[in-house]
């Protein structure tokens, strides 16, 4: 039985454990951020700036006071809120551009893939700093950067499964029977291509998690006084050969999380890869 | 030398900035030449600067990195003396005429241009032609237009003259003065004299390194002597953690500590005792809240004197510059002539605060936690400039404190051209937090004038108090200090009641400073108004050159 065999992977893979246990222990800390911290992410306390890790504040205070350990969990719900945002954008606009480039193929398929490869010829990195440079920076404009700047490789991924999965009899059985192209596209072939999708989805968030942190720790995203991994860690900089916990917390956050959902994505490929 | 704009953003590297050459004394014609007793040449001095310079014309650019290099490269018919006395530069002497609309300048005899031309009266005559020229994109021609007459009266004398007496227009003559023959006719956007400046000063300009260095060299035949060092090198490092531990290194030679760096990271570090001495006085330059005229909701007074008693000043200077610094009352520096201590004060008091607001009819009816007026919440956004870290803290802890009075603030960090650009000068703000240089003349009037009010002018706030203007302007015509500081004090008054800015606090400077130089004096004029005397014994040297 296929379902039996895909149990048998799943309980194989290490990979796959420890990247899920990670993911849902953020995605706890990120729900539940109010019930466990044990400060005001905001409140200022100036007699008590740049204190070292305590039994009353765990992870220490930073320059204006604020308990590091309840900026970290709050900063957690920014990560991952912009992580999955971002990557649902990118994956509604490669998803469809990628349908239709491989679906269609012909002229259609050549502007959608001329049109991504123009955009791949950005360094990805640059083009969103040099759109946020015109947008004011908020979470949301992050987040919609971050999106519209990532879909490329969603589109094509998406493309290369269409066009092998389109030659199949059966899409070509539904075609015979006058079923119309799109009703094609999103029931037949869309769900027969999702295995690499979700692998993708995973290691995107991972990616679009580092590139907040990186925007905002260049000042470029999320703005004072909400925390975010990365712009607690722009405090940490300036003091980092004096107050390490200011550097050390936030930088092991984004570390281990980007390496979580890492170990998931990759531990998915291996599952549903149906060569192994 | 002159320093007017909103330079401030690199408010750690501003230091001693404009003071040029040893304190000469009384006599210029027999000490005005440097002779340091034992000392020798050779060496270098290694400074570092937060970003490039944009250009090194120092009349038509207003940024600190431009003015802090140019700086060593030309000089001014007058400049400031360590205490802050305005003596001769280039003018040997001058005799105010004419009841004080008129000033003659006697120029030095044997200046010569870094390219071995002389300098003469034309030269004075094409500068003041140059600032009030509409072609010139310079922010510093206010006080040359106020010019009626310039005569060169011989080679090396000319005479200015007023229509009215103006206080300030001796100093107005610290302006770099510019090389004619090699600008006259030229677009000065233009001219390669941005790249490769050639001035009269101590230093001349031997390399540049876009983003990297500026390299200045000894000037040998320097009229009032030739500079100890052999090399001033500017180098520029974006970040001042990043200088700090260039520092450490010993790579740098002098650095504008943070105050966590100077309380927190200094004393206790071998690195840094072994190599550096600290020097820490009074900044010339406050910080401070200014909110913008044009809002509706600061156009009352009670509004804004309700934040100023809301701004726990005491509590910023405390935690964020770890009480290196004083509260801020007014546009003046502690301690000076001019600043009056005698004006109305807001001690933190978050009730009298709420008072003011309930009399100014803000009320929370809603029960959101933020009070309003006839359906508007009072709520806005504070703005400040990225890579000052202090200025941010500023505003978080603004907006904390505030949020106690039910004022709903917004923080925006911008990065310093657009913030400028798009914000200040197109007046696109609700409220900003910044900072100004402390000049030595007491003028106010290009930051508070009624008429100085819009955008790309320095009352961007759109203060107009006419009240204010009379003082301002009567003050700008008086030459006796005693009665100037009257009107000076009234005009303090007046700002501290009205609060058009709520003042925050003058920072001290804190200076590191290789300890292998000789001469380091710090004065009422900062640190490097005597650089030129600086030198090291040849066994400490560190830096050598060949010829």
């Amino acid at each position: 039985m296929a379902k039996n065999r895909l149990l048998g992977k799943v309980k194989g893979s290490y990979l796959f454990y420890s990247g899920l246990a990670v993911v849902l222990f953020f995605i706890i800390l990120a729900v539940f951020a109010p019930v466990i911290a044990t400060h005001d992410p905001t409140a200022i306390d100036l007699n008590n700036i740049f204190a070292a890790p305590s039994a009353e504040h765990f992870f220490g205070t930073d320059e204006l006071g604020r308990d590091v350990f309840s900026r970290i969990l709050y900063g957690s719900r920014i990560s991952l809120f912009v992580g999955f945002v971002a990557v649902g954008i990118s994956l509604i606009i490669g998803v469809f551009l990628g349908l239709i480039a491989g679906y269609f193929g012909g002229w259609t398929d050549i502007i959608i893939m001329r049109i991504v490869d123009i955009m791949l010829c950005f360094p990805a990195f640059f083009l969103i700093l040099a759109v946020i440079a015109f947008l004011n920076p908020s979470v949301f404009n992050v987040m919609a950067v971050i999106g519209l700047t990532g879909w490329m490789g969603v589109t094509r991924l998406v493309r290369a499964e269409v066009m092998s999965v389109k030659t199949r009899d059966y899409i070509t059985a539904a075609q015979v029977q006058g079923i119309s192209g799109r009703i094609i596209m999103f029931k037949h072939i869309l769900p027969n291509v999702m295995t690499p999708i979700f692998v993708t989805a995973t290691l995107g968030i991972a990616g679009a998690i580092l590139t907040e942190s990186s925007l905002s720790f260049l000042g470029l995203g999320v703005q004072p006084p909400t925390p975010s991994w990365g712009n607690i860690l722009t405090a940490g900089k300036d003091n980092i050969m004096f107050a390490w916990w200011l550097s050390m917390f936030p930088g092991l956050a984004i570390f281990v999380t980007v390496l979580g959902y890492n170990l998931l994505g990759e531990g998915l490929r291996d599952i549903l890869d149906p060569k192994n | 030398m002159i320093k007017k704009f909103l330079a401030v953003l690199l408010v750690f590297a501003v230091f001693g900035c404009g003071q040029k050459k040893s304190d000469s004394g009384a006599e210029p014609e027999v000490s005005r030449k440097r002779a340091i007793p034992n000392a020798v040449y050779g060496d270098a001095v290694v400074v570092s600067m937060l970003g490039d310079a944009t250009g090194l014309i120092y009349n038509i650019t207003s940024d600190s990195a431009s003015h802090d290099v140019a700086d060593k490269i030309y000089n001014g018919l007058v400049r400031y003396d360590k205490n802050m006395n305005i003596v001769g530069d280039l003018a040997d002497s001058w005799e105010i005429v004419d009841d004080g609309k008129g000033i003659i300048f006697h120029l030095n005899q044997d200046v010569r241009w870094h390219d071995g031309k002389p300098f003469t009266a034309e030269d004075v005559e094409f500068t003041y032609k140059f600032m009030i020229d509409d072609k010139t994109p310079t922010s510093y021609d206010a006080d040359f237009r106020l010019v009626s007459k310039f005569e060169i009266i011989d080679k090396y004398t000319v005479k200015v003259s007023y229509n009215e007496p103006f206080a300030p227009a001796l100093i107005s003559w610290g302006m770099p003065m510019l090389p004619k023959h090699l600008l006259q006719g030229q677009d000065v956007k233009k001219s390669p004299l941005l790249r490769r400046p050639v001035g009269t000063g101590p230093y001349k300009f031997l390399e540049w390194k876009a983003g990297d260095s500026i390299t200045l060299v000894a000037n040998d035949d320097y009229f009032l002597g030739r500079p100890y060092l052999d090399r001033y090198i500017f180098r520029i490092i974006p970040d001042t953690a990043t200088t700090f531990l260039e520092l450490l290194n010993g790579s740098i030679d002098i650095m504008g500590l943070s105050p966590l760096q100077w309380s927190k990271q200094t004393d206790s570090n071998p690195r840094f005792t072994s190599q550096y001495n600290k020097h820490m006085y009074l900044a010339s330059s406050y910080d401070y809240v200014g909110y913008n005229q044009k809002k509706p909701m600061f156009q009352d007074k009670r509004v804004r004197q309700a934040l100023a008693y809301a701004t726990p000043k005491q509590d910023i200077i405390k935690g964020l510059q770890f009480g290196l610094g004083v509260e801020a009352t007014g546009p003046y520096k502690p301690g000076t002539v001019w600043y009056n201590p005698n004006v109305k004060k807001y001690d933190y008091n978050i009730e009298t605060a709420k008072k003011l607001l309930a009399q100014a009819g803000y009320k929370d009816t809603n029960g959101d936690g933020i009070v309003e007026k006839e359906g508007k919440p009072l709520k806005f956004e504070l703005i400040t400039n990225q890579g000052n870290t202090v200025r941010t803290s500023i505003c978080e802890v603004l907006q904390k404190s505030w949020e106690k009075i039910g004022v709903k603030v917004d923080i925006r960090v911008l990065e310093w051209a657009t913030f400028i650009n798009e914000y200040i000068n197109k007046q696109k703000f609700d409220a900003v937090v910044l900072g100004w240089n402390i000049l030595n003349d007491p003028d106010l009037y290009d930051v508070w004038y009624s008429g100085n009010c819009g955008g790309q002018k320095l009352n961007f706030i759109c203060y107009q108090n006419k009240e204010l203007d009379e003082q301002l302007i009567a003050g700008r015509k008086e030459f006796d200090p005693q009665k100037r500081k009257e009107y000076y004090f009234k005009a303090q008054e007046i700002l501290a009641e009205d609060q058009p800015y709520t003042f925050l606090m003058v920072p001290n400077a804190l200076v590191a400073v290789s300890k292998r130089f000789n001469e380091v004096r710090p004065a009422p004029a900062g640190i490097g108004y005597n650089q030129e005397d600086w030198w090291v014994e040849k066994d400490k040297q560190k830096y050598s050159f060949q010829k």
